[in-house]
């Protein structure tokens, strides 16, 4: 009776469906664009392509505020995804916003993970005060100094085998910027400056080899830490004086110039190691590159880190069905251990069997700025910060106008502490 | 001279809508290449077949179409029963009503958002057509408008019917409304455009892209990848193209729109 | 008799009833909802504890909403004014064409207003893009380099308001007009034969009698520019450093991205009261104008 009972439920099926299998739809949301966006498509259709059972139905939106607020929302009224990629640095937000569902013991085992596969600090980073997990750590990401070798040939800064090398302070880095404006370089230093990401990663790295801390015990830029912000955006503000670094630079303005050879220098995220990867292979970037981890600036190694992760929302007031939480599991789990693919992206993977296994130990370039994980510095645990949070709108909002001349420093971040301070308080 | 003047400002008043043209047509490199010009020098279609074909363009269509369709017929025929009452029968609260109805034109909307939206999260409405639809429904105007032109009718006419025994319903369906077709003609045109080029509702309301109306759809429309300017005013134009040919075929008809319902021109 | 009476009576409420109905749910419970929110500390979903005016004494104390309020007021003398004073030159201008070229130079200057909001913006922004703006040309031979607009404080008002007038500009043209229209040619023409010139035509019967219409744009105006919230949302976000930072701007940032559904709700209050009291006022202010 029972066989009968299936066999009409699977014609039925079959008949409604067309050639599919009773499938496990789950919705999936995320962030990738571009070079990530294609690499993510690639691993979502392998598997779906593997599971006939499940099929992933994803959506990309643009990355930061756009994503953020339309998550929180369509989560807390029952319409989200029921897996979303997340930012680590975000995890305390979200937590406050108690739109993330915890992930148990029993996820993790559905899923064929442990929490020791995973580097501690990132698990530290995805659970709350309690050691609750919220989120399963994908990958740690940070931002890399891309050189063009064409503008520093014959100096002292490239050695033999034509690495860079010599650059030890911030003085270093702006006669080796000089340098190649000497040399015909347009903007020496590209990187993002009208926009919240660029301009945050280079002043939370800036903060942090001062050892100053944006928020500390509930206060934001508590005694020195003022003076230290400050001086960092005085930093940026100067690149912006010398016409060092690029005016008003959109996101993909500042990767463009970069890869069409005007820009000696670039800081941005690993994350674009693929586009000059592509581009050298199909013979269009003109011009030989490297990547090594941020220098030490000022006085101490520190360099700006975060993490991807996956996350399953709330469902509003609703609780999601244990099957598919099941295939929710089932694809975190395949996604981390294909993490190697996403490697190919420049990130790290958190999964330790991939990160430690020789395959991407070896992997290039990713080997040649493999000490930056040393150095890394998370955003501050806080509920005001994370990418999309009240700290990347201030970047935005009041760094960007600073480094462009419409602000003092000092001014800037005063008008960020309190800005920031009224929100905790 | 005085003409001259008119046509230059005329000239300027369009540029911007010639160029996005200019611009949609292009090649994207030539978008950006320091010789392109002013004049529209090549016709790529590029922009247009790829805003159409790798976008939810279509989908955004058919939400704007039809919550902008459903939202007009209800406010004329929930406006034109109630300026009805209000103008041809005597109950308590009319005066009242009447006053709620004039005041609620100053009343600011858009400060009722969060809690609208609250609203429609109760009601499970939220990302859902209904969730669109219901906080556009109320617009005064258009009871204001058919209210006087429901006082112009001769009371004779009522009469008549009456006596031959038809009713209320009878009388606004089969004896004012035809008599002022060009009213309603005019009031759906006012309110379709406004309901078409609703954005902020809309935004707040839809959380994902396939129940997104075309004002707010354009604007997640972004690749990362390179420059694609034509692409982004391609689908810019593809969204305002359908009201915008409607506006220049019935032109006479939405000028006169605009003057009715603002109570310019009786 | 009596039962004809009472029979009339429930024909009318069944006729106003639809409305009634609609009204009570998405307007008056949404209002009164706001009122009391904004007394608790809810998040956008869920429940919240009284507070009492605590969300009203932080509002007061909060720099951004005093930003928010200048920036409001600021926008609006951009706007109000120039906007009714640029559409009665054209609707002057294009009441003197004919035929045609009148429909033709009506619908160039009308266009603007059926676009959807965000098409304005996306065709501007691209306009004005800091790198290929077409724009950008003509600011450089003015200021001597190219400007970022919205990105500039002291530039991102005034654009978002230029942007803002021509979007809107057609509605107001097409209300001078009908007032124009309305306006008889025999008082022109009696005039004439007296001798008067152009100007005291103008100053003596086209003003005097333009002026509800001339107050009805001003009182629409000043309603529409106080809701600001979408070119500023779509073009600068509210930068730089708040420069362009408007109430429904707060009110979208406290409840959508902060989740303080409560707070926002008191600045929606204060918005709310502030509209209705400006445009009670402006109303009250136009009528005595016209009086005179």
């Amino acid at each position: 009776m029972k066989l009968l009972k299936s066999m009409i439920l699977a014609t039925a099926t079959f008949a409604s469906a067309g050639s599919a299998m009773a499938q496990t739809e789950v919705v999936w949301w995320d962030f990738f664009v571009g070079g990530d966006g294609q690499r993510m498509k690639a691993l979502i259709g392998q598997f779906n392509d593997e599971h006939p059972d499940i099929q992933i139905n994803a959506t990309s939106s643009e990355w930061g505020v756009p994503f953020y607020t339309r998550v929180r929302t369509a989560a807390a009224v029952g319409q989200g995804p029921d897996i979303m990629s997340y930012h680590l640095s975000r995890v305390p937000l979200a937590l406050s916003e108690g739109i993330l569902t915890p992930i148990t013991d029993s996820d993790l085992e559905q899923a064929g993970l442990a929490r020791d596969d995973f580097f501690p600090r990132s698990i530290e980073a995805a659970s709350n005060d309690e050691g609750t997990l919220y989120a399963v750590p994908f990958d740690i990401h940070s931002i890399v100094l891309y050189y063009n070798k064409s503008y520093l040939e014959g100096s002292d800064y490239l050695d033999e085998a034509g690495n860079l090398v010599g650059i030890e302070s911030l003085d270093d880095l702006n006669a080796a910027l000089a340098l190649a404006q000497d040399n015909g370089s347009q903007t020496p230093l590209s990187y993002q400056t009208s926009g919240p990401g660029g301009i945050w990663r280079i002043f939370h790295t800036l903060l942090s080899q001062q050892g100053g801390t944006l928020i500390e015990n509930g206060e934001v830029l508590p005694g020195d830490n003022l003076d230290k912000a400050t001086r960092a955006i005085a930093i940026m503000q100067d690149w912006g004086d010398k016409n060092y670094q690029p005016e008003h630079a959109e996101y993909e303005a500042s990767v463009a110039l970069f890869t069409s050879g005007r820009s000696a220098f670039f800081i941005n995220g690993v994350w674009e190691v693929p586009t000059l990867v592509d581009m050298e292979a199909a013979g269009t970037l003109g011009f030989e590159w490297g990547a090594v981890a941020v220098p030490t600036l000022l006085e101490e190694d520190a360099i700006w880190a975060d993490s991807h992760a996956f996350a399953v929302p709330i469902q509003g007031n609703k609780e999601m069905a244990p099957e598919k939480r099941e295939a929710v599991m089932t694809v975190i789990g395949w996604m981390e251990k294909h993490v190697l693919d996403w490697a190919a992206a420049g990130h790290i993977p958190a999964y330790l069997p991939v990160a430690e296994s020789e395959a991407f130990t070896q992997m290039e370039p990713n080997a040649t700025y493999a000490s930056l994980a040393d150095k890394a510095v998370y955003d501050a645990r806080s509920d005001i910060a994370g990418v999309a949070s009240p700290v990347y709108d201030a970047a935005l909002n009041v760094i960007a106008p600073a480094i462009h001349g419409f602000l003092e420093p000092e001014q800037a971040a005063e008008h960020m502490r309190q800005e920031l301070q009224a929100l905790l308080n | 001279m005085l003409l001259v003047i008119t046509l230059t400002a005329a000239a300027i008043w369009i540029f911007p809508l010639y160029w996005a043209f200019v611009t949609s047509i292009r090649d994207e490199s030539h978008v950006v290449s320091s010789d392109a010009g002013l004049l529209p020098d090549m016709l790529n279609l590029t922009a247009y077949s790829d805003a159409l074909f790798n976008s939810n363009l279509l989908t955004w269509y058919v939400n704007s179409i039809g919550t902008s369709i459903i939202i007009t017929v209800t406010v004329l025929i929930t406006g034109m029963m109630c300026a009805y009452a209000l103008s041809q029968m005597r109950f308590p609260g009319r005066r009242a009503l009447y006053a709620v109805v004039l005041a609620s034109f100053m009343i600011p909307t858009q400060a009722l958002v969060v809690t609208q939206f609250v609203l429609m999260n109760d009601l499970g409405l939220v990302n859902t057509w209904a969730g669109i639809i219901l906080p556009q429904l109320i617009v005064p105007v258009v009871i204001i408008v058919y209210k006087q032109f429901f006082d112009a009718v001769p009371k004779e006419m009522r009469e008549a019917v009456l006596l031959d025994g038809g009713g209320e319903y009878t009388l606004l369906f089969k004896v004012y409304l035809p008599l002022n077709w060009g009213i309603t003609t005019a009031l759906a045109i006012i309110t379709f455009i406004m309901a078409w080029n609703q954005f902020f509702w809309p935004f707040l309301v839809t959380t994902s892209e396939n129940m997104m109306t075309i004002p707010v759809g354009i604007t997640q429309v972004r690749d990362t990848f390179g420059v694609n300017y034509a692409r982004v005013m391609a689908v810019a134009l593809l969204g305002a193209a359908p009201v915008a040919i409607a506006y220049l075929i019935f032109q006479k008809k939405v000028t006169e729109a605009v003057m009715i319902s603002s109570g310019v021109k009786g | 008799m009596i039962t004809n009476r009472r029979k009339h009576i429930v024909v009318a409420m069944t006729l106003i009833a639809p409305f009634v109905f609609i009204f009570a749910l998405v307007f008056l419970y949404p209002t009164l909802k706001m009122v009391e929110l904004s007394f608790t500390n809810a998040p956008l979903i869920g429940s919240g504890e009284w507070v009492g005016l605590d969300n009203y004494r932080r509002l007061f104390n909060d720099n951004l909403f005093y930003t928010s309020l200048k920036n409001n007021g600021y926008f609006v003398l951009l706007t109000v004014v120039p906007t009714t004073v640029i559409a009665l030159a054209i609707a002057l201008a294009v009441n003197r064409l004919a035929g045609s070229m009148q429909a033709l130079v009506l619908a160039v200057f009308f266009l603007p207003y059926i676009l959807p909001v965000s098409v304005v913006t996306q065709i501007w922004a691209w306009m004005l893009d800091f790198q290929f703006g077409i724009l950008q040309p003509l600011i450089e031979w003015v200021t001597g380099k190219p400007v970022a607009v919205f990105n500039h404080p002291s530039w991102v008002m005034p654009a978002v308001a230029s942007i803002t007038i021509w979007w809107t500009n057609g509605f107001n043209v097409l209300l001078f007009i009908a007032g124009l229209r309305n306006i008889s040619p025999d008082l022109y023409e009696a005039a004439a034969l007296d001798g008067a010139s152009r100007r005291q035509l103008f100053m003596k019967i086209t003003w005097p009698l333009l002026w509800p219409v001339t107050a009805l744009v001003l009182t629409l105006q000043l309603i529409l520019q106080l809701k600001l919230f979408d070119q500023v949302y779509l073009l600068s976000g509210g930068g730089p450093f708040n420069s362009s930072y408007v109430l429904l701007m707060m009110v979208y940032r406290e409840a959508f991205q902060l989740n303080h559904g409560g707070y926002a709700s008191a600045v929606a209050v204060i918005l709310f009261v502030l509209i209705m009291i400006v445009s009670v006022l402006q109303f009250q202010l136009l009528r005595i104008g016209g009086r005179k």
